[in-house]
């Protein structure tokens, strides 16, 4: 410890102040949290460009520019109807199967246009995939819920789906409680443990963003906190866009939160500021309950 | 997001807004109680009134059930609201605010016991004319800051700030000047000491006051500025405006 | 005091109006609704049922003394009573009928007697007042034959060969022993003329239509004619082997004679060739009877009919009943259900849509004569015909696919029950939570991967109710199959032994189209009426079990895509 020290305190004399997360060669960057996380020094998975997005005539959403950091857990917070499951659904195009929805500006993935008729959508979902707000297991077995997308995929051989589906229920928490019934119907399985399930499933194809649309909504307190526990462990591995109307819940899993509210993108920025001390007014009246 | 004064009627939940609003008035309350109390101390010891002293002394009980009452209403909103941003802020100010207050408390107390030692042994051979001073100074900056507290206001709540500096300063000299006598009059040293001690009490005052102007500051700026040099703070709260 | 008695009158409507209130009328109506409802049905299934299941009880035969009112001559007759009606004097006097002075209501009295060949009718009433004496001896013995209806009379002696035989136990034991040989002997002779003799014959024809259509081709050289001949000569030669053993099957079928004597005395010969079975109800004891009974049943339903229909087993027509439910099943649910699918998830949702299912929903109330119209006109002639022009012209002038068949009914219906199940089917497909849906494509499945993985399974249960629905109105209907292919006697099975087994262009017979065939067109109603109750029962258990096996098949489809709705 005290060579360690030693050596610390040397290079931080050599660059003549203190590396960064060490005060006194000790790392604080447990200590920090996520207070420090400063957009600006996140490197990026998706880029939001003036998106605009109608429905008919109406419009859903207007010029929303942002950017979604890459192994983070971004959510989106606001009051219903304010557009974030939309452009949480623009991310892998789930917009298309509404009749009528006509989306204007850029989403770049890798610098490619999401949006551009030349995307593979199945591709591109398989790289960004969902879980929706009602858990949605397929009426099959455990096992072939998982299975799914690899088989959606081609993958035929045996094996390798089999150490597939365990690695994926092992990501979403799930295997020790299911292991012993993988061939048994999915619909026999808890609210919580059915859309852990779906993160599961999801995971399985190793997509590299995460999209969940209020994905705890519909279960009860426990299972909610054990959705967020795996969300808080998968953001080593994916880049995370959550849509939350539980402000709580946002805050307790995000590392950075957008609020919008009809239709525009009020503040985005790291989560502490914006539940501490957000700029806006309408942030402010929104995450204290004034929204009204 | 800086906070007005009409923040604690616009939530949907009227109860949270009645929750909200009594917090503050109680503190308020509370905050004068332990302004009383200062100013009774301060007189009690340069007058030498034991009977101002001992009211000093029974006050202190209304202020610690102000204090476990308060305590209780922050962690019960805590658990039950939840509150973010501004409300957040409020909550935990208050609940740091009602701690300073009741040090405030003791330490007039504290400096009512010593006046009402100083009578029985004969009174103040010195510094009253310094305790007199600082103890004004002080018994300000209580006010000061609970008005701010009162309006949310910064600028008030900066020259609390400002004040502390002079309080130290005042509070330093007027040390020399008693260390000084003590040496020339060892005899007096007992009384003497009682005088240091009861500015001592004062200078504390003087903090803790600051203590609840920066808190003040935190609410209403959502900034911590806790240690930071006068200018600094200048700059982030009122350059800000 | 006044005050008390409005008191009392205000509680009193109240307690009607709240008894309207709360809704108790609307419950008894309900109930009231379904209980005549499950009575008529209930009581419709029994009333067809108990005609259906008496028929086949062994009855008494009874033997009549009857002295005739006008000229005092007695004559016996034996048979079975199957009805009774009573009329008054003065009705009676009206028709004719000489009745006794004293008598001022009498009861007449329908008794089969049978014997066709001798009395030329098998039914004869009798008035009660005619009668002199009732017997039911215990030799007097029921025949079945297979022509000419039944016999009823004594067994006196066996023929072989021309020669009376002694017989070795008891004569009855004796004629059960030379029945069950003829049986035996005949079921051999059955098997050679339709199995044997019809599959040479089917190739034949065969050869036939070849040889033709090689020559319709100008394909017919010297050699393939060489070989056809060839092959026809193996056939004929087979042929003339099988009909040889048959001459002999058939003079030893014919070996023996039963002597038997009428109650009215009269002594006639039935070859045993004839008989089917042979019983003596009277003698009967509960048990046999009920064996007897159960005999009779299982013959109604395996064997083949007789007499124009009026006589022995419907097997035919719950062979072809079945047969062309499934064929029609198997097009009509593919074909429905890619119907629906496209309907509900990939026609964009419009007017247009919106007319299709206005008339799909409508094409479901036209009269079904109507369809039968239809299929005649456009499968079995414009379709068939142009089928029959492609594809056999060696067949012409004969048509193949161009007259009425097994296919074209099944097509025909297949089109009656479309819209229903592409109704139940949509339904089915907008039931399916929109969740899973999205679930599916965003795992970066196509739409139609999602819809063949996850959707048309979890659609299925909806589907089976389509085809239960469509099954229970096809298994049902007669009119338009009078049209396109049902006939009232079908020289073979649609399913059999020669190549390709299934012949869709064959004619079929059908238990709807048997109940009217034998209850309306039948030469002899009196002996057929118990038959349309039976055939009408045996086609309520077969549409039964139809649809049991569907409810089955959808009950287990429920549990396992059971819905996902919370």
């Amino acid at each position: 410890m005290n060579i360690k020290f030693k050596q610390l305190s040397s290079e931080a004399l050599d660059h003549g102040t203190e590396p960064k997360n060490l005060i006194r060669g000790i790392d604080i960057s447990n200590l920090r949290s996520s207070q420090d996380l400063s957009l600006e020094d996140e490197s990026v998975s998706m880029v939001v460009k003036d998106l605009s997005l109608y429905y008919s005539n109406k419009q859903a959403l207007k010029g929303i520019s942002l950017k979604i950091p890459k192994k983070r857990v971004t959510a989106f917070i606001g009051p219903s109807g304010c557009g974030k499951s939309t452009l949480l659904r623009c991310f892998n195009r789930m917009n298309d199967l509404v009749d009528n929805c006509r989306v204007e500006g850029e989403i770049l993935r890798d610098g490619v246009n999401v949006n551009s008729k030349s995307i593979d959508v199945t591709q591109l979902r398989r790289k960004v995939g969902m879980v929706f707000q009602k858990p949605n297991p397929f009426p099959k077995t455990i096992y072939e819920n998982v299975a799914y997308g690899l088989r959606i995929q081609g993958m035929k051989k045996r094996r390798v789906i089999d150490e597939k589906v365990e690695w994926a229920l092992k990501g979403a928490a799930l295997w020790d409680e299911v292991k012993d019934r993988l061939h048994e119907s999915a619909l026999g399985l808890s609210g919580g443990q059915q859309q852990r399930l779906v993160i599961a499933r999801t995971i399985a194809v190793e997509p590299e963003v995460l999209l969940l649309d209020e994905p705890a909504s519909a279960l009860d307190p426990i299972s909610t906190l054990k959705i967020e526990e795996l969300i808080n462990r998968l953001k080593d591995r994916f880049t995370i866009v959550i849509v939350t109307h539980n402000m709580q819940q946002a805050a307790r899993v995000s590392d950075y939160t957008a609020f919008m509210y009809l239709g525009e993108l009020i503040e985005f920025g790291n989560t502490n500021t914006i539940f501490t001390n957000p700029s806006k007014k309408q942030t402010e009246d929104y995450i204290t309950g004034r929204y009204g | 997001m800086d906070l007005d004064n009409s923040g604690y009627s616009a939530h949907i939940s009227q109860n949270f807004n009645e929750d909200l609003q009594k917090l503050k008035s109680e503190i308020l309350e509370m905050g004068g109680l332990v302004e009383k109390q200062v100013a009774n101390a301060v007189e009690a010891l340069t007058e030498g009134d034991t009977a101002l002293a001992d009211r000093v002394r029974e006050l202190e009980f209304e202020v610690n059930e102000f204090e476990i009452k308060l305590d209780e209403e922050c962690t019960r909103i805590l658990a039950l609201r939840q509150p973010a941003a501004s409300d957040l802020r409020m909550v935990i100010s208050v609940s740091k605010t009602i701690t300073d207050l009741e040090r405030i408390g003791d330490e007039s107390n504290k400096i009512a016991k010593l006046a009402i030692a100083l009578v029985d042994e004969g009174g103040a051979p010195r510094g009253l004319v310094q305790t007199r001073h600082i103890g004004n100074l002080v018994r300000v900056m209580v006010q000061q800051a609970l008005n701010a507290f009162a309006r949310f206001d910064v600028h008030e709540a900066v020259q609390v700030v400002q004040e502390d500096k002079s309080v130290d300063l005042e509070y330093e000299s007027a040390m020399r000047q008693l260390v000084t006598y003590m040496m020339e009059d060892p005899r007096s040293i007992s009384r003497v000491l009682k005088v240091v001690w009861a500015l001592r009490a004062l200078e504390r005052i003087g903090d803790h006051a600051m203590n609840i102007a920066e808190q003040l500051i935190y609410v209403v700026k959502g900034k911590d500025i806790r240690h930071r040099k006068l200018d600094q703070i200048k700059a982030q709260v009122l350059d800000t405006d | 005091m006044v005050h008390y008695s409005t008191t009392v009158t205000e509680t009193r409507t109240s307690k009607f109006v709240s008894w309207v209130k709360d809704g108790s009328p609307w419950i008894w109506f309900n109930a009231g609704a379904v209980a005549i409802s499950s009575v008529m049905v209930i009581g419709l299934l029994t009333f067809i049922g108990y005609k259906a299941l008496t028929h086949f009880w062994p009855k008494t035969i009874y033997e009549y003394e009857i002295k005739s009112i006008e000229d005092g001559t007695v004559r016996v007759i034996a048979g079975e009573v199957w009805d009774t009606e009573r009329f008054d004097r003065k009705y009676l006097m009206e028709a004719g009928v000489t009745i006794p002075a004293d008598i001022e209501e009498a009861q007449r009295t329908l008794i089969k007697v049978g014997n066709r060949e001798l009395t030329g009718l098998d039914f004869t009433w009798k008035y009660d007042f005619e009668v002199v004496g009732v017997s039911n001896p215990a030799e007097l013995a029921r025949l079945e034959r297979r022509e000419w209806g039944n016999f009823y009379g004594y067994p006196i002696a066996i023929k072989e060969e021309g020669k009376l035989v002694s017989p070795r136990e008891s004569l009855w034991q004796e004629v059960l022993g030379r029945i069950e040989r003829a049986n035996a002997l005949h079921k051999d002779i059955r098997a050679i003329e339709e199995k044997k003799i019809g599959a040479i014959n089917y190739k034949l024809e065969r050869l036939r239509l070849r040889e033709k259509r090689l020559r319709l081709d100008n394909e017919l050289t010297q050699s393939a004619m060489a070989e056809l001949a060839n092959q026809r000569v193996v056939l004929e030669q087979s042929y003339e082997v099988l009909q040889t053993e048959l001459l002999s099957l058939r003079n030893d079928v014919r070996r023996d004679v039963l002597v038997v004597r009428t109650a009215g005395g009269h002594e006639s010969t039935i070859s045993f060739e004839y008989i089917i079975s042979a019983v003596q109800p009277n003698s009967m004891s509960i048990w046999e009877k009920v064996k007897t009974y159960m005999v009779s049943i299982s013959d109604f339903i395996v064997a083949e009919p007789r007499e124009a229909n009026t006589e022995g087993g419907v097997f035919p027509a719950i062979f072809g009943t079945v047969l062309m439910v499934i064929i029609m099943s198997i097009i009509v649910t593919p074909f429905g259900v890619i119907a629906a699918i496209y309907l509900r998830e990939y026609a964009s949702q419009g007017w247009f849509t919106r007319t299709i299912r206005i008339g799909v929903n409508n094409l479901a109330g036209v009269p079904s004569i109507v369809y039968g119209v239809f299929g005649l006109g456009f499968f079995v002639y414009f379709l068939g015909g142009n089928i029959d022009d492609l594809f056999y012209p060696e067949a012409a002038p004969a048509p193949v696919f161009g007259t009425p068949g097994l296919l074209w009914a099944s097509v025909t219906l297949a089109l009656l029950t479309v819209p229903v199940v592409i109704v139940a089917t949509e339904e089915g497909l907008s039931r399916i939570p929109r969740s899973v849906k999205e679930g599916s494509l965003a795992l970066g499945a196509t739409k139609f991967e999602t819809l063949y993985r996850v959707i048309i399974p979890m659609a299925s249960p909806a589907m089976m109710t389509g085809l239960i629905l469509a099954v229970a109105r096809a298994a049902g209907e007669v009119a338009p199959l009078m049209l396109v292919g049902v006939v009232k006697l079908a020289p073979s099975l649609p399913l059999d032994a020669n190549m390709p087994f299934l012949h869709l262009e064959r004619k079929f017979m059908h238990l709807g189209f048997h109940i009217y065939d034998v209850g309306f067109q039948s030469p002899n109603v009196e002996a057929a009426r118990p038959l349309v109750y039976a055939t009408a029962f045996l086609l309520v258990l077969v549409i039964g079990a139809l649809n049991l096996a569907a409810v089955n098949i959808r009950n287990r489809l429920r549990e396992k895509y059971k819905s996902l709705e919370t």
